[in-house]
């Protein structure tokens, strides 16, 4: 078999103008190997390391029922031993080359990611490549591992936000792919084993199922001597389809956890949009007027900046890849509690029944469409950026579209989202409180 | 990941205490970094200082103001930050809230915050809008209106800020009441954001005050990183801040903590899933050599999976959740050396505290072998050289140095820890790592006192029945 890389694409630093705007995105090479690995590759030479970041599609959206965690706990297990080395070598060895590498999963994708000077490339990129396709999660440190992500889940719970998080997704995605939390719950966690997450890993971290994103000082010699032949080692095999069905949205409805706590933690909201829907962009200036725009939105004039109610009140859709969510999230003090939630109502009704103002919609795309190059604010950034584009399949023209897809959208756009998805009477209210001192008792 | 993957959206960031995570790792190139800045001091006493780096079409353009919770005084703790707020309520030239829409809508993104020894504001954006924040940033470092009408729901935002950071977060209030014990004289004794009490009591005056006293160009910096011209750019910033009347430079001197003279011991009761110990003692910071051996020690301590606390009481053990050191190295007056560890279900507070003492003592008995030290060196070097990675971030770093020291001193952190022996670990262990010298601070856990939901929530009650 030939072994080649199959040149798919190859995008260079594209100079538009847009809004007067001029803005360069990165340059980025995409290659498919005969695996089906799909590299992507940004090289920028002014500092003297590189940026790796996979991205395996599987998240906890592919968790199968009862074993909540279980891409989440893979992820983490992954650095435990591999066939060539023990948890001690793996460590110790890119510990000393001041090397930093992390995975994690979350709902749709899990990414391991590394960090590494360019010097000690050649040395940490096949401890990575071993973690990564031949770990072999010895029991007994598997089981420390569901010992630490328990201990993990019961500490969360003294943030009010994530419990607020946490019963406002159930309330919303039910028993669904997206409704539990990526890290699992105390109760399926502690049922997982080493044969579980090892059938995980089985199924779904292969070269085909898999996007690597190199950013940094990187070139082709160092591409084809030192990664090439190791990710091309890695064998294809068959990834089972996805089948998971969105369950239908839950019904609007308000609900309350009691914590002693001295804020309201407020989470109020409902369905939102796949990423691939093409009202995404509309959502994105929507949103930007009502309570994504940090200081300068409707919510944060009135909640904040008005009424003093609130620290920070932001609003935002979570747009994954088969489902969505809109959702508003705001802490006040116990005694505001009603008044913070009747005037976000307020405000959704208004964004419903009238058009934005033209000057607010200019705001709203300039921020956007200027803000666009700070999402290449350093390799992190770059590896995560690239990686979503080829993940949710917007392809490497995006950041030269992006302008026109904000562009191009009305006012009507705006009232039309609006009236779609900023809904009161659909909305579910979460609050987390010292309901005694809420209810003013 | 969702959630904390996205953009945080809190304008005005507190500094609670040093500056942790990034701090421990400024910048390095293979240059050093001083034949790359430039500085340059107006007439009026504001220093400029810029760096050049065109690897993107960005910039990060900052001011950095040399007051922060140290330049308070008791009973008006957190009016630094207070007034950081106000920063953004108007000029007589700019409306409430119109700085932050005009950068918006330039593209940028801008915020502010604040720690003991200073307040600092920011605006990221695009390169050909750097003269938007020269011009803003010079507004209203002259020109601050403070208005009892903006003011007012403002101190209300300023608490709810104290009441989500602090208030309902046992480990925030952990930290709080260990400043508080382990400095009784220094006005690191209090919270960057204050008292309760004291955000009650502010007044207008009192932040025009202050605002008078500090917020002048003899007592403020300019930090500009990113893809500029110095020839073009320099010009701008001198025709927008050179006429502003330059002031006194303040008094910066402060008492100085005394000499601890024994163990303290505080707890906190407050409900909460797990215990927490801490200890805390004094160190000297990048003022002495010993600074520098600390910063190995905090590397041999918790940097990286292989360190000795994360192996042992994370891994082999299974005592702690999470464990961590952090040495104040950049801090205007002496700071601390902390350790604290999250204790796992199943184990107390008492196991956690005797693995830690036994590390400790470790140090002071053993030396470190060549290749574990080494191995901190790596590790703080590359750190050192990641955290290059984004102009807000050197541009942060650089100033701090600036604030606390000077600019210049930054280009030391890599000779200082390779300069490091294994004697001046065990030194410095034996010297400041000692009980007397020690604030130990136990977050213990008490049972809710609230009942259940007062509605069933959702299928799951495990998610809701706390």
């Amino acid at each position: 078999m030939r072994r080649r890389f199959a040149y798919a694409c190859l995008v260079v630093c594209s100079i538009a103008v847009f809004s007067g705007s001029a803005f360069c995105s990165p340059p980025v090479q995409r290659l498919v190997l005969d695996n089906g690995l799909v590299l992507l590759i940004s090289e920028e030479h002014s500092l003297p390391f590189i940026t790796f970041q996979f991205l395996v599609k599987a998240g906890s959206k592919d968790d199968p029922p009862g074993q909540e965690g279980l891409a989440s706990l893979s992820a983490s297990c992954l650095a435990l031993g591999s066939a060539a080395r023990t948890m001690e070598q793996i460590h110790e060895e890119l510990d000393f080359m001041g090397a930093a590498i992390s995975s994690g999963a979350n709902k749709d994708y899990t990414a391991i990611s590394l960090r590494v000077l360019t010097k000690d490339v050649g040395r940490a990129f096949p401890i990575v490549m071993d973690v990564l396709t031949r770990p072999i999660f010895p029991v007994a440190d598997v089981k420390k591992e569901i010992s630490r992500a328990l201990g993990a889940i019961r500490s969360s719970e003294d943030q009010p936000g994530v419990v607020a998080d946490r019963t406002f997704e159930r309330a919303l995605y039910g028993s669904g792919p997206y409704g539990h939390p990526t890290e699992g719950t105390t109760e399926s966690v502690s049922k997982l084993n080493r044969e579980l997450i090892s059938a995980f890993h089985r199924t779904y971290y292969h070269p085909n199922n898999t996007i690597l994103v190199i950013v940094g000082d990187v070139d082709d010699g160092l591409v084809k001597k030192d990664l090439r032949p190791l990710l091309e080692k890695w064998q294809r095999k068959a990834v089972p389809p996805w089948k998971g069905q969105a369950a239908p949205s839950g019904k609007g409805r308000a609900l309350t956890i009691d914590k002693p706590v001295t804020q309201s933690n407020i989470v109020i909201g409902g369905t939102g949009m796949g990423r691939d829907n093409p009202d995404y962009y509309a959502a994105q200036v929507t949103n930007y007027i009502f309570g994504g725009g940090s200081l300068s939105s409707r919510l944060m004039a009135d909640i904040r900046n008005k009424r003093g109610l609130a620290y920070s009140v932001e609003s935002y859709f979570e747009a994954q890849k088969y489902a969505g969510s809109f959702q508003v999230l705001l802490q006040t003090k116990s005694a505001s509690t009603n008044e913070s939630i009747s005037a976000v109502m307020e405000d959704a009704n208004v964004m419903r029944s009238e058009l934005v103002s033209p000057s607010e919609m200019e705001g709203a795309k300039k921020y956007l469409v200027g803000n666009f190059p700070q999402r290449f604010g350093g390799q992190s950034k770059i590896a995560s950026f690239f990686g979503q584009v080829e993940y949710y399949g917007l392809g490497l023209g995006y950041p030269k579209e992006y302008p026109s897809l904000i562009n191009s959208i009305t006012r009507d756009d705006v009232l039309r989202v609006a009236r779609t998805y900023l809904n009161p009477d659909g909305f579910i209210t979460v609050v987390v409180s010292d309901l005694k001192a809420a209810q003013g008792k | 990941m969702g959630r904390a993957a996205k953009r945080a959206p809190f304008p005005c960031i507190v500094f609670v205490f040093a500056l942790a995570f990034c701090l421990a790792a400024p910048l390095y190139a293979s240059a050093p970094l001083s034949a790359r800045v430039s500085e340059t001091t107006l007439s009026n006493g504001l220093k400029v200082i810029l760096l050049e780096n065109h690897k993107a079409p960005l910039v990060s353009f900052q001011v950095w103001y040399k007051v922060g919770s140290r330049n308070e005084a008791w009973g008006k703790t957190g009016l630094s930050h207070m007034l950081e707020h106000m920063m953004f309520k108007g000029t007589k030239n700019v409306g409430p809230g119109e700085f932050s829409r005009t950068i918006e809508q330039n593209g940028g993104d801008d915020n502010a915050f604040t720690s003991t020894d200073f307040t600092a504001y920011f605006e990221n954006l695009s390169a050909d809008r750097v003269s938007i924040p020269v011009d803003l940033e010079s507004d209203r470092m002259g020109g601050l209106l403070l208005t009892e009408e903006q003011f007012k729901p403002e101190r209300s935002v300023v608490m709810e800020e104290r009441r989500l950071r602090t208030d309902d977060n046992p480990g925030a209030i952990l930290v709080e009441q260990m400043n508080a014990a382990a400095f009784q004289v220094q006005p690191y004794h209090w919270p960057v954001i204050g008292w309760m009490q004291d955000i009650a009591r502010y007044t207008v005056e009192d932040l025009k005050e202050h605002y008078r006293t500090y917020y002048c160009p003899a007592n403020a910096v300019v930090l500009v990183v990113g893809d500029f011209k110095k020839e073009t750019l320099l010009p701008l910033i001198e025709r927008a801040f050179g006429p502003i009347p330059g002031g006194k430079a303040p008094d910066q001197q402060k008492d100085r903590e005394e000499p601890q003279t024994g163990e303290r011991r505080i707890a906190v009761r407050k409900e909460a899933q797990l215990a927490t110990v801490a200890k805390a003692y004094h160190v000297p910071n990048l003022r002495e050599r010993d600074g520098y051996a600390l910063e190995v020690i905090e590397a041999l301590l918790s940097a990286g999976e292989s360190s000795r606390l994360t192996r042992l009481l994370v891994r082999e053990k299974q005592l702690a959740l999470t464990v961590s050191a952090q040495n104040d190295l950049l801090s205007r007056d002496p700071s601390l050396f902390t350790i604290s560890a999250e204790v796992m279900p199943g184990k107390t507070s008492d196991e956690v505290e005797k693995a830690l003492a036994a590390e400790i003592e470790r140090l002071q008995r053993e030396l470190v072998g060549p290749r574990e030290l080494e191995k901190a060196k790596n590790q703080l070097e590359s750190a050192f050289v990641y955290s290059q990675d984004s102009l807000f971030y050197q541009g942060m770093i650089l100033a701090t140095y600036e604030v606390v020291s000077t600019w210049k001193e930054i280009d030391r952190y890599v000779p200082g820890v390779r300069s490091v022996s294994a004697e001046d670990v065990r030194r410095a262990a034996r010297k400041y790592l000692i009980p007397a010298n020690c604030t130990t601070g136990i977050l213990v856990p008490i049972p809710s006192t609230n009942g259940k939901p007062a509605q069933p929530a959702s299928p799951s009650r495990e998610n809701i029945v706390r």
